[in-house]
């Protein structure tokens, strides 16, 4: 822990994330491992030590050489040797880097990690647009955490965590979807690849069995020749015999250009990460004969048989109006009616509605008026 | 309207608006009516316009430029039906329904039409065709936008016996998209008085829905007389036969019963080719209407009845023949098929029926069985063109022998 960094590297760890100083600056900054051949932490050179091997740890991507981990962190965790970064790391995180510029290492980390949680695919949106939108927001939280401020990207790994938590059965299932999924190609890749095994056995084969064609049709040749008859037959043999080679090898190389071409598809199945989910299917409940509709009034109640007015009853006793009875005309039809064109329209102010911006369309708006006419005045027609 | 003090030439002041109407946004206040003030959202579609036009000239404009007209769905004497789709977005489908200038009301809109617009514009229902926009063309046609349904309709797949084949559950869903449509109807105070299998359309996603409300009716106030003369007679309830001029919501509810019995049965259950004769069908299947099973009946005034009088049929006749439904729906068919409308269940009273609770249950409409082709698209158009008249049975189509009726002629 004595030895710390030279003040070159000092000045390129400032940028790493969770460094104390200045942490705002983009990520580039980082070291890259082929530009200097000293461990950073020990100074030992390759020249000293000729298979040095660099590790770096997530938490930080400080690299050091096998030797300074080893020496560092066997006796458990212990505090980055870097300067001013606090972090503190285990043995157990360390690893060699797969990129040499640890920026593109870290973002490479950062981005597995997110499409580890979004993990969406195609499929599972409504629309394309959907989608999109659903992988511009993925980019954009993969951005803020690659590149953000150090608030900004403790808030989107907030984010992160609260989703992940919140659709932990999402994101399994889709995970085990695309398990399945990769497993298939990788099963049909292997059917294929072992198609074209078969499919260049069998050209191999062909083509001996031709060899062997034209060693004994030559020696037919021959034979005719001694015997002093015409040749032309057996040479029009060879020729279509050549024709069928060449279809094999033609057909061979289209069976490697289609097993290409499936590659590429499995490139293409990888792209994963989504956030707004279709919604499964509803178990579906008891059947609802009125399909979840009311027709409520709430401004009154109406009971039937409370309400009656001496013009109605007239009707209704009048034997002269027998008709209404017989005819089935409802009586109580008609008090709700009145009770509810009473109170049609109560409640309801149209200054708000435009201040709201409630968007009528004219059909709308033609019906309101309508309505105020049906009730305003007796345009019946019988 | 030429006098609407709202209109200013646009040369009076072309410096402060380009539009006359944004001068109107800020000068008319919102009538007392709820006529609604311009907004200027609304005045910025209006370029192409000449400035003259008056306020309800330009809204009409604009409703037009919302729709652009396709091809021609099917031409009727009373309308001709076309495709057509939003401007806005070419995938929203609609129909089109232009209504001719007829010569017998050269004076007015025909009453069909305005029943037509009275009532659907009022009712918005998933079971019910939504009028999307009303408008009148240059002609004065006046002009309905209707929801596209592009599957035909439930006559269709009642009368392809050998292509389309459905079961119980499927009947069930069906009957109960209509009778939530029916309820909604009567819960809003609007008479169908024209249900029939080929004016019940089916959606995209295989919703029925209730249309053509060209004889649709507000409940009437109490001693107001209403035509007897409604409903296709195959579908009419007796007292309309009888000549009732003081009915309510059971008139629509004898129909329901009646497309019930030919889901079933997959053929029109009482087809009386004359009232009277339709009255003679009624008394033989269903039972004689007397003063014992319906009082007063005899003081209707077209009130005549077979000499032979069959007593109202008990449930063990209708097992026999609609047994299909199970017991719970043979009880449905019966109450909605009651003589007497004041026995006759109500709308709501078929949604809360015990038939809907039983096995099986209703298909979910995504799986209702749906004709194969693609005849569905003139099918509402012939549907839509028809003259919602007061019989139209000559107008089923060719699978239906033309009936020629003098009884009716007038």
């Amino acid at each position: 822990m004595s030895r710390k960094p030279a003040a070159g590297t000092l000045r390129a760890s400032a940028a790493l994330p969770g460094s104390a100083v200045g942490g705002t600056s983009s990520s580039s900054a980082l070291p890259t491992l082929s530009s200097d051949d000293m461990c950073p932490v020990c100074k030992t050179i390759r020249y000293l030590n000729k298979d040095m091997e660099f590790l770096i740890n997530p938490e930080c991507y400080h690299s050091m050489c096998v030797a300074c981990v080893n020496r560092l962190f066997n006796e458990g965790p212990n505090q980055c040797p870097y300067a001013g970064c606090h972090k503190t790391l285990r043995r157990k995180g360390f690893r060699s880097a797969f990129f040499g510029d640890l920026s593109v290492e870290r973002e490479v980390d950062l981005r597995r990690r997110v499409a580890l949680v979004f993990n969406q695919v195609e499929d599972d949106f409504e629309t394309l647009e959907a989608y999109n939108d659903y992988l511009q927001q993925v980019e954009d939280l993969t951005f803020d955490l690659v590149n953000g401020s150090e608030s900004k990207r403790r808030e989107v790994e907030a984010t992160l965590q609260q989703y992940e938590a919140e659709h932990k059965a999402d994101i399994e299932r889709n995970r085990k979807a695309g398990r399945e999924a990769d497993e298939q190609s990788r099963r049909r890749l292997a059917a294929e690849r072992d198609a074209a095994r078969q499919r260049r056995l069998d050209a191999m084969r062909e083509a001996e069995e031709e060899k062997l064609e034209r060693v004994r049709n030559r020696e037919a040749e021959i034979d005719s020749l001694a015997k002093g008859q015409p040749i032309g037959t057996q040479f029009k043999r060879r020729g279509q015999a050549n024709r069928a080679l060449e279809a094999a090898v033609n057909a061979t190389a289209t069976a490697t250009a289609g097993l290409s071409g499936s590659l590429a598809d499995v490139g293409k199945l990888s792209i994963r990460g989504l956030k707004e989910k279709k919604k499964a299917p509803a178990p579906e409940g008891p059947y609802d004969p009125f399909g979840g509709m009311d027709f409520a009034t709430s401004r009154f109640k109406f009971v039937p048989g409370t309400l009656s007015h001496p013009s109605i009853e007239r009707y209704k006793t009048d034997p002269q109006h027998i008709q209404h009875i017989t005819g089935g005309y409802g009586f109580e039809e008609y008090t709700a009616r009145a009770l509810f064109e009473a109170f049609a329209g109560l409640g309801v102010f149209i200054e708000d509605e435009k201040e709201v911006g409630i968007g009528l369309s004219a059909a709308e708006v033609a019906s309101m008026s309508a309505g105020i006419a049906a009730v305003g005045d007796r345009m019946d027609l019988d | 309207m030429a006098l609407s003090p709202l209109v200013m030439p646009s040369s009076a002041d072309p410096s402060r608006t380009a539009s006359p109407l944004k001068r109107q946004t800020s000068t008319v206040p919102s009538s007392s009516n709820g006529t609604p003030a311009f907004t200027a959202s609304r005045v910025t579609i209006q370029s192409g316009q000449p400035p003259t036009l008056d306020p309800i000239e330009q809204m009409n404009e604009d409703e037009k430029r919302k729709y652009v007209k396709g091809k021609k769905l099917g031409e009727g004497t009373y309308a001709n039906v076309y495709l057509g789709h939003s401007r806005s977005d070419p995938n929203v489908l609609v129909a089109i329904k232009k209504i001719k200038v007829q010569q017998q009301y050269n004076d007015g809109m025909a009453p069909d039409a305005i029943r037509e617009l009275k009532y659907l514009q009022e009712l918005r229902h998933p079971n019910i065709i939504s009028l999307l926009s009303v408008f009148s063309s240059k002609d004065q046609n006046l002009n309905l936008v209707l929801e596209y349904l592009p599957l035909g309709d439930l006559e269709m797949l009642i009368r392809d016996v050998d292509r389309v084949r459905y079961g119980t559950a499927d009947i069930k869903a069906w009957m109960g998209m209509l009778a939530r449509a029916v309820w909604w109807c009567h819960d809003n105070f609007v008479l169908h008085r024209d249900i029939k299998p080929n004016n019940l359309l089916i959606a995209a996603d295989g919703e029925v829905k209730l249309a053509d409300f060209g004889l649709a009716r507000g409940f009437a106030d109490p001693g107001y007389r209403m035509t007897a003369n409604v409903i296709t007679r195959w579908y009419r309830p007796p007292e309309l036969l009888f000549g009732a001029r003081h009915y309510g919501g059971a008139v629509d509810i004898w129909s329901v019963g009646m497309v019930f019995a030919e889901l079933i049965i997959r053929s029109p259950y009482l087809p009386g080719n004359t009232e009277v004769e339709q009255i003679a069908l009624i008394s033989k299947q269903i039972g004689t209407p007397t003063e014992d099973v319906w009082p007063g009946v005899t003081s209707l005034p077209q009130y005549t009845v077979p000499s032979e009088v069959t007593p109202v049929w008990g449930k063990e006749a209708y097992m026999q023949r609609f047994g299909a439904v199970g017991p719970e729906g043979v009880d449905f068919l019966i109450k909605t098929l009651a003589l007497n409308p004041k026995k006759r269940i109500t709308a709501r009273g078929m949604l809360e029926h015990r038939w809907w609770h039983t096995d099986p249950k209703p298909t979910r409409k995504e799986d209702l069985p749906r004709k194969a082709g693609s005849d569905g698209e003139e099918k509402m158009g012939a549907d839509l063109k028809r003259r919602n008249g007061v019989i139209e049975e000559e107008n089923r189509g060719g699978k239906v022998a033309r009936k020629l009726d003098f009884g009716q002629a007038r």
